[in-house]
């Protein structure tokens, strides 16, 4: 049944600032802390910007120079896809000779998927294939960048005087006590061009950042308050009588995508730029160190560094459920995979009384006593026919079954409770871990030390579906 | 049309004579294509493994309509009527140039000219589409209306636009067809009416 693949069945606790339940196969594993972690308790970074359908890569201060839209591509205003360049042959006069006409290619843009055109909005169409397409101006774009401009000067100010309230206070102090804080200020208004982004870590020195911004302070940007008017435009006065012709309406997902027109007809509806995409790498918020970096080049999905769970702790599965009854005692059928290349041996515990990570459970478990050992991921394997089988004694009552680095066993599982949810049903599984990113310390003897292993626990919840009926 | 035959249900591997007066259209359905001589309909050009059903009444085709595999063409009985009961067959009317595309069904009893029906797009027994309708890709319409012209019916909720021109007739691609489809298919010669699809 592909339904008992789904990820969701299978969660594991991440212990972070918040507890999160999440499959393994979105978590990710710091192994210099030796923990899992999850998407909230890492720290996102932008990487690199590019757009999805041409894949054109650009830096990320060209990209705020663009609003984050791509120069070449556009989105159809209709239904969001990418408008595509079609080209016509129109019969135009010769520049030379206006008695004689000549077949000139003329362009425009169209919708694959809603056939919408650069014509429906009485576009014209262009002589060149790209480069031609002009976006509509916003009649308030002078006002909202001299607003923006004069909120950017404010929250400089802000900040400057923060800083000299603290340096004034605490002036032995490192300046990395206060590195933290004036990040949060500079995003404050979208500053970020003078000032670069810190990283918590590489210090910074308050004063020369100071020196550089005293130029610009000098020129004191002044804004007229928003006028408010006494009338507004009164509604036509056919508004309620006139009969709406649906096609004509645009959808609000069309106004709202764009928000400085919000056009209520379609014929106004102008393409826009399409947005550009980005690629994040994420970095352990303790220890600093990078868990997910993927390559720069758009076109490659590889990643440079990728720490993700799946490929460090071992995976459990359900593989087969009998049909669950109240109080009744059911085998239930799991397997587990080892994803590392050497032997790691896993035991199993049920969650004691009283545990504070066990809130969800719905049915008591019975989990094998014994410790499971998993042979490690060998990717020759299949290649190798004369690889000689590893003789594991394995309980026929524990182990249902072993192949290369999985393998199945079975739980029991009571159900509790007689509602009409899931049966959910959680336990503890604790394995060993071979650190090899460590550095492998020299011994005394001058010999070569194996990675050591380390223990880990994690929390793994499973949700085994409704009673049966 | 008292003397109109009646057919029996759908055989795979069987000719299928699809109506009469004089504009018969005569194809099988496994690996044939068949370009109607009669120049009554020239230039329609009909897929392998498309299939056109008369089963309730004939199904008139116009020239120059694109027929592609796996199509289903149907006039069948309505739902709730025994194919017992003597009913009155209704002609299934499609104009010029339209694109049946890979997959669809239609049971639309009048087509107009230049329309396209998307892939695995479905069109139900009581619409009617006039000319220059677009119906989008697994687009099902089964409402009882008359679609205005150049409507284009698209995305999964079935938004609908006009749009302000008619889709181009597929001249290039059925003269591109016409070449081509010999050369890669078996054909059969057909049993009535006397004439090959060469």
């Amino acid at each position: 049944m592909a339904s008992l693949l789904q990820p969701d069945r299978v969660v594991y606790l991440v212990r972070g600032e918040k507890r999160i339940r999440a499959p393994l196969s979105q978590l990710y594993f710091c192994r210099y802390c030796s923990e899992l972690r999850s998407l909230e308790c890492v720290s996102h970074e932008v990487d690199s910007h590019y757009c999805p359908s041409c894949l054109e890569n650009m830096p990320s201060a060209e990209a705020k120079l663009k609003k984050n839209r791509c120069a070449n591509c556009f989105d159809c205003p209709c239904c969001m896809h990418t408008l595509s360049t079609r080209a016509t042959n129109i019969p135009a006069p010769l520049p030379d000779d206006p008695t004689k006409t000549a077949m000139k290619k003329a362009y425009y843009l169209a919708c694959g998927f809603c056939r919408w055109t650069s014509r429906d909005v009485g576009m014209a169409d262009k002589s060149v294939a790209s480069g031609g397409w002009q976006e509509p101006e916003n009649p308030h774009t002078q006002r909202i960048n001299k607003l923006i401009e004069y909120y950017q000067q404010l929250a400089h100010r802000e900040k400057q005087e923060r800083d000299r309230k603290k340096l004034a206070r605490r002036r032995q102090c490192m300046p990395l006590a206060f590195s933290q804080h004036t990040i949060h200020v500079v995003e404050k208004y979208g500053l970020g061009t003078r000032l670069q982004r810190q990283r918590s870590g590489a210090p910074i020195s308050n004063l020369a950042g100071l020196s550089l911004k005293e130029g610009e302070d000098q020129k004191e940007i002044s804004i007229e308050p928003a006028p408010a008017l006494d009338e507004v435009e009164p509604l036509p006065e056919d508004c309620y009588t006139r009969p709406i012709s649906l096609p004509e309406v645009t959808t609000l997902r069309q106004r709202l995508l764009q928000p400085d027109f919000q056009p209520a007809g379609a014929s106004q509806l102008h393409p826009r730029h399409k947005h550009l995409l980005m690629k994040r790498s994420l970095r352990c918020r303790k220890c600093e160190h990078n868990l997910s970096k993927p390559e720069f080049n758009p076109t490659s999905i590889k990643f440079k560094i990728q720490l993700v769970a799946v490929s460090y702790i071992p995976e459990v599965r359900i593989m087969s459920i009998p049909n669950l009854r109240f109080m009744k005692e059911s085998q239930v059928l799991l397997t587990l995979t080892n994803p590392v290349e050497n032997i790691t041996h896993v035991t199993l515990a049920a969650c004691e009384e009283e545990d504070p990570d066990e809130i969800n459970s719905t049915a008591k478990v019975m989990v094998p006593s014994k410790e499971l050992v998993l042979a490690g991921k060998d990717a020759a394997a299949e290649y190798d026919e004369l690889a000689e089988p590893q003789d594991f004694q394995d309980d026929p009552d524990v182990v249902a079954f072993r192949k290369s680095n999985k393998i199945g066993f079975f739980i029991k599982v009571i159900p509790q409770k007689e509602e009409d949810g899931d049966v959910t049903v959680s336990f503890k599984i604790r394995h060993d871990f071979r650190n090899l990113a460590a550095p492998i310390k020299p011994s005394e003897e001058g010999g070569d030390t194996p990675a050591e292993a380390i223990w880990l626990t994690h929390h793994v919840e499973l949700s085994l579906g409704p009673l049966a009926p | 049309m008292s003397d109109y035959p009646t057919f029996p249900k759908w055989r795979h591997n069987e000719t299928y004579l699809v109506q009469t007066n004089r504009k018969s259209l005569i194809y099988t359905a496994a690996e044939t294509y068949l370009k109607p001589v009669d120049p009554c309909c020239p230039r329609t050009v009909v897929h392998p493994k498309a299939r056109i059903i008369a089963e309730a009444g004939p199904i008139v085709i116009g020239e120059g309509n694109l027929i592609e595999e796996q199509a289903l063409i149907i006039n069948s009985y309505p739902e709730n009527i025994t194919p017992e009961s003597e009913v009155e067959p209704k002609t299934m009317t499609i104009g010029m140039n339209n694109v049946f595309e890979v997959g669809c069904v239609s049971q639309a009893l009048k087509i107009g000219d230049n329309n396209v029906i998307e892939s695995k797009a479905d069109v139900g027994r009581n619409v009617i589409l006039t000319s220059g309708c677009i119906i989008g890709a697994f687009c099902q319409v089964n409402t009882c209306e008359v679609i205005p012209e150049n409507t284009v019916i698209y995305g999964s909720g079935c938004m609908r636009r006009v749009q302000t021109e008619r889709p181009q007739p597929q001249t290039l691609q059925l003269d591109f067809l016409m070449k081509i489809l010999p050369n890669y298919h078996h054909l059969k010669k057909t049993v009535k009416a006397g004439h090959n699809a060469s």
